[in-house]
């Protein structure tokens, strides 16, 4: 047999066998290792791989628009750019935000803070940096996208508020926080929140939030090493997506120009105006004052503005218009009224003489015209604001009897309104007295009672749902403010409908008739208090009331107190008397121009004015509506009478649907 | 240089068994059965290798530059198995080692650098590196030693002294570049080939205990903070996630995400997008295992093998010594490169720049890789004395006019 290794001795030939055994080995052991990371660990790596490649996106979803009745945006949106930044491209997180800060001149700690925030969401979701960038901004941000991996700017949608309607109602959003995401997302399991989501945290935005805020939606991307988007044109290639939903669009029942009229008639003044619709219960407007800068909250509030804002005494945070509690005044005088004539403590001819006070015991009670207003009844007590003659029914009456009627008529609870901290008010008995005070009801403490003064509390809300009960003769309907919400397709989702809570026939029709004639008076009558909250052609039933907010000495000159111990005027009306529509509510705090036939009825008088003046011009347009492309000369075009009934409810209709349409 | 003490004559072993020329008789021809499986191997490497490098270059001109000099490196291949018989080399050996050694150090005075180390060498419009040349000088150079220098008895340290030096010298050289990858190289594939000498036990001692020593003070004082953190991230790819670990970190998402089999040509995406570091070069076997998967890893490691054993073998009926351990060397080459890469890249040796032989982007590897089994091909010829043949039948120039 020929000897295969030919070489001499020299070199040793059993080495071969050796070092074809080492390369065997040794080739083995690297392809063991190719088994274990690609069929071994294969999916895991190929799961780390997508990762790598993949960046999936959020589509924030529109949040849904709020409208008034007649189809006008009350709250929109508008797009804005803020800045994000995805942790799980970031390279540096240090150097990375001394970049940022530096370019965009604002401190570290605040990035540092936002991104702490979110420690605990996964690394491939956004954090919101910073909301509201400028152009120079972003253009800033996008020649230094180099310097920033992971950092973007994105677009989104911001809210857009009228100025006009009031931020209490609104509300506003803020990023939701880490305890309220956890709360939230317990209950939203299929479309969680994200850290730096923002949520209604006031009024509408909040009570409405489920609806307003939709589904977001997200498509994937596929990115190379340096996080830029790659072309995914190849068809193998191609990710899938799904497209945010928008949230639902809510119709109010407010009219956005009657509001826009009560800001304009109550400008300058701090308190609240509700105006409702006494038939149903419908808010057509309100506001509260003072309020705030709803932009505030978008760009960022800085402490000193919210330090300056919490600490003003005239509580700009507080939604006055349900919240805000105060002593009705003279506007309860009404309710007093009703009470004595149904508790047939006087009638309508029956009067007192007024001298300028009334003495119980060794207390003396004075009238506001100290001269006095010698014999009263009820209708000139009611137009005048007679003092003594109501201490004197009222006295009659016992607080207990007042207070039965009074709560009839929807005072001292909650209406339901269901916004913003609705507060009940209060009316006092002498139950509540001793229950309360640990001390039995005192007679002396019955005449303030019965001008609205002393324990009674009352929120605007109550005010107006009061006169509207008393123009409809004992209808009190829940106050509402949303009638229809409809999803980003059109589709009513919910309706809702007026909701009588009670009729009070606790008193009869002609005892309503009655006091509803002293109410009158008060607008129309030369002598009457509220004057000045006449309408033209329009017979208006209102009532002043002025409320002593300390206990000064009576008839002392406002001028010289300081602006918060001024008196806080009201007015409360309906119109028409006869068959009212609609029903105004005013209380201006601590107003300087005087008590509330001075300043809330005229504010009173030029919301009304509006109104009506509003009616007149959308029944002159629904006219003309219904032959918009006819030649007017045409003697051929049809008579607009017949459609003008069907109009509103097209009106109606007509704005949902292109909503949808908007929003898809 | 001292002489080794027992000096035998060079009597080259002339073999003249298979031809016999008898008139109107069939000639049979000894075949050469490993170069063929040899050629036929390193077409299937060079083919995979240049799809994979197609793929890899992601459109850019490196494809296009490779198959140049891929052409380079053909012809260079046939020029070293058909017409320089492996009797050159031995005579040149020292030369050709000079050469080099002065090649090296022309790259030190006048090199351009690249990637922080000084490596390359520009003579007109081309380009090359001569550490890649240095790997063929030291295994002539280590071949030729023991062709010249034949003991009966093993081989001490002291006999082995002058071989150190030399090699030494050209290990210095490419250390100083820097391009430890390279240099190693050179002393494994000189270590490979001392493997096959009989060589005292004591003598083998130190050399072991001496280069732990110098390992040891190396890590201390030679190697480069960039060096350390390979080999720290060798224990744990998890440790600088973002910096160092990060090349091989991908990598092994690249090879892992591949499966079994693979994402296709042109597919990868931690190679389309960029994730992969170095793609074309160092870790050019994660883009063949990302798009080819486990069953083209495993044809992959198949080629390797075979051509390894096809080199071993060559080398067991090498004609003399020289041919021999030349051989080994040629094959040590290719078997150090490979296991050194592919070790690299799935992290198992730190992150050296060592090329994965014809996948690896770069025209003097390419060359230098086919010029070795080039080389193999000669061994084999020789050894099945077909040179001669060739000259008898007038198919060289100067390389067959001296016959031995």
């Amino acid at each position: 047999m020929k000897k295969m290794f030919r070489a001499p001795h020299l070199m040793i030939e059993s080495r071969f066998f050796v070092a074809s055994v080492i390369v065997v080995g040794a080739i083995l052991a690297l392809w063991l290792r190719v088994w274990h990371l690609q069929i071994y660990r294969g999916d895991y790596y190929r799961r780390v791989s997508e990762n790598n490649r993949i960046r999936k996106i959020e589509i924030p979803a529109p949040r849904g628009v709020l409208f008034d009745a007649y189809g006008k945006t009350i709250l929109g949106n508008t797009p804005s750019s803020d800045l994000v930044i995805t942790p799980q491209y970031m390279k540096d997180k240090d150097k990375t935000f001394d970049v940022l800060a530096q370019l965009l001149h604002r401190p570290r700690q605040t990035y540092d803070r936002k991104y702490k925030q979110a420690r605990s969401q996964p690394r491939f979701m956004p954090i919101t940096l910073q909301r509201n960038l400028t152009q120079h901004e972003i253009s800033i941000i996008e020649s230094n996208r180099l310097f920033l991996p992971g950092v973007e700017v994105r677009t989104t949608a911001r809210r857009e508020y009228d100025l006009d309607v009031s931020p209490h109602m609104l509300g506003y959003l803020g990023e939701v926080n880490p305890s309220l995401l956890k709360q939230l997302n317990a209950k939203n399991r299929g479309n969680p929140y994200n850290i730096g989501d923002l949520v209604g945290k006031q009024g509408l935005e909040a009570r409405l939030e489920s609806y307003l805020r939709g589904k977001r939606g997200y498509k994937l991307i596929q990115v190379d090493a340096f996080g830029r988007a790659s072309d995914t044109q190849r068809d193998d290639w191609q990710l899938p997506a799904v497209g945010a939903q928008a949230g639902a669009n809510v119709e109010l029942t407010l009219d956005l120009e009657l509001q826009k009229a009560v800001t304009r008639a109550f400008s300058g003044k701090n308190g609240a105006v509700i105006v409702m619709d006494p038939r149903s219960g419908a808010v057509l407007a309100l506001t509260s004052q003072p309020a705030w800068d709803p932009y505030i909250y978008q760009k960022g509030m800085t402490h000193e503005e919210f330090r300056a804002l919490s600490l003003d005494p005239l509580h700009p945070f507080l939604d006055k218009t349900t919240g805000g509690e105060y002593p009705p005044g003279s506007t309860y005088k009404a309710v007093v009224a009703l009470a004595a004539l149904q508790e047939k403590v006087v009638n309508a001819g029956s009067s007192y003489f007024c001298n300028g006070s009334f003495s119980l015991g060794n207390q003396t009670f004075g009238c506001h015209k100290k001269e006095g207003h010698g014999y009263v009844n009820l209708r000139t007590a009611l137009m005048q604001s007679c003092d003594v003659y109501f201490y004197h029914i009222g006295i009659d009456l016992g607080v207990d009897r007042i207070a039965k009627y009074a709560k009839a008529l929807g005072l001292g609870s909650k209406l339901g309104f269901n916004l913003n901290m609705e507060r009940p008010g209060l009316v006092p008995t002498s139950a509540w007295k001793l229950a309360v005070h640990k001390e039995p009801w005192a007679t002396g403490e019955t005449p303030p009672i019965s001008i609205g003064q002393g324990y009674n509390l009352t929120t605007p809300l109550q005010m107006a749902s009061l006169y509207a009960a008393l123009g409809t003769k004992g209808q009190i309907w829940k106050p509402f403010l949303v009638r229809r919400i409809s999803n980003s397709f059109g589709q009513v989702i919910e309706e809702r409908q007026p909701q009588l809570l009670r009729t009070t026939d606790a008193i009869s029709p002609e005892n309503y008739t009655l006091v509803r004639r002293g109410l009158e008076a008060v607008v129309n009558d030369e002598e009457g208090t509220g004057k000045k909250a006449k309408v033209e052609g329009i017979t208006v039933a209102g009532k002043t009331g002025s409320v002593q907010v300390v206990n000064l000495k009576k008839n002392k000159n406002q001028s010289d107190v300081s602006v918060l111990w001024k008196e806080h005027a009201m007015f409360a009306s309906f119109a028409p008397s006869e068959n009212p529509e609609v029903v105004v509510a005013v209380i201006s705090e601590h107003d300087d121009t005087g008590g509330g036939g001075a300043s809330a009825a005229p504010v009173a008088g030029k919301i009304l004015n509006a109104y009506f003046e509003l009616k007149k011009k959308r029944a002159f347009v629904a006219l003309g509506a219904s032959v918009p492309n006819q030649p007017a000369s045409d003697p051929a075009a049809p008579k607009p009478v017949k459609t003008k009934l069907n109009q509103p409810k097209k009106r109606a209709e007509r704005p949902v649907m292109n909503r949808g349409a908007a929003y898809e | 240089m001292s002489e080794p003490r027992e000096i035998q004559a060079h009597q080259p072993v002339i073999i003249n068994e298979p031809v016999l020329l008898v008139p109107g008789q069939e000639i049979r021809e000894p075949t050469l059965i490993w170069s063929k499986v040899i050629i036929f191997v390193m077409l299937a490497l060079i083919t995979m290798g240049m799809i994979n490098l197609y793929s890899a270059a992601m459109g850019t001109s490196l494809f296009w530059s490779q198959l140049k000099n891929l052409f380079i490196a053909l012809t260079s291949f046939a020029v070293c198995a058909w017409l320089i018989p492996p009797r050159h080399y031995n005579t040149y050996a020292y030369w050709f080692f000079g050469f080099v050694c002065f090649l090296l150090i022309l790259v030190e005075v006048i090199g351009g650098i690249s990637m922080g180390a000084q490596r390359w060498l520009k003579v007109g419009p081309i380009m090359f590196q001569p550490s890649e040349l240095a790997k063929i000088a030291v295994a002539m150079v280590v071949a030729k030693f023991f062709h010249t220098s034949r003991l009966a008895r093993p081989y001490t340290l002291q006999d082995l002294a002058p071989l150190a030096t030399i090699i030494g010298v050209a290990f210095l050289l490419i250390f100083a570049q820097p391009d430890f990858g390279t240099a190693g190289v050179c002393a494994l594939i000189a270590a490979c080939q001392l493997g096959f000498i009989r060589i005292n036990a004591k003598s083998v001692g130190i050399v072991a205990a001496t280069v732990l020593v110098l390992l040891v003070i190396a890590w201390f004082f030679v190697l480069h903070d960039y060096q350390k953190l390979r080999v720290l991230n060798l224990i744990n790819p998890d440790m600088d996630r973002s910096g160092t670990g990060y090349n091989a970190l991908q990598s092994f998402i690249a090879i892992g995400s591949g499966k079994f089999l693979g994402k296709g040509f042109l597919e990868g995406t931690q190679t389309q997008l960029q994730f992969l570091p170095a793609r074309h070069t160092d870790f050019i076997f994660s883009v063949f295992a990302e798009e080819h998967g486990f069953l083209g890893a495993t044809i992959l490691f198949g080629l390797f093998i075979t051509l390894i054993y096809m080199g071993l073998a060559i080398a067991k009926q090498g004609k003399d010594i020289f041919s021999a351990l030349l051989a080994v060397g040629m094959t040590s080459i290719i078997f150090v490169s490979f296991m050194i890469n592919t070790a690299m890249v799935l992290g198992l040796f730190p992150v050296v720049g060592v090329p994965l032989p014809f996948f690896s982007y770069g025209g003097t590897a390419m060359i230098m890789f086919c010029t070795s089994l080039g080389i193999l091909v000669a061994i084999e010829r020789e050894s099945l004395d077909l040179f001669r043949k060739t000259s008898s039948m007038n198919m060289g120039g100067s390389a067959v006019k001296k016959p031995a």
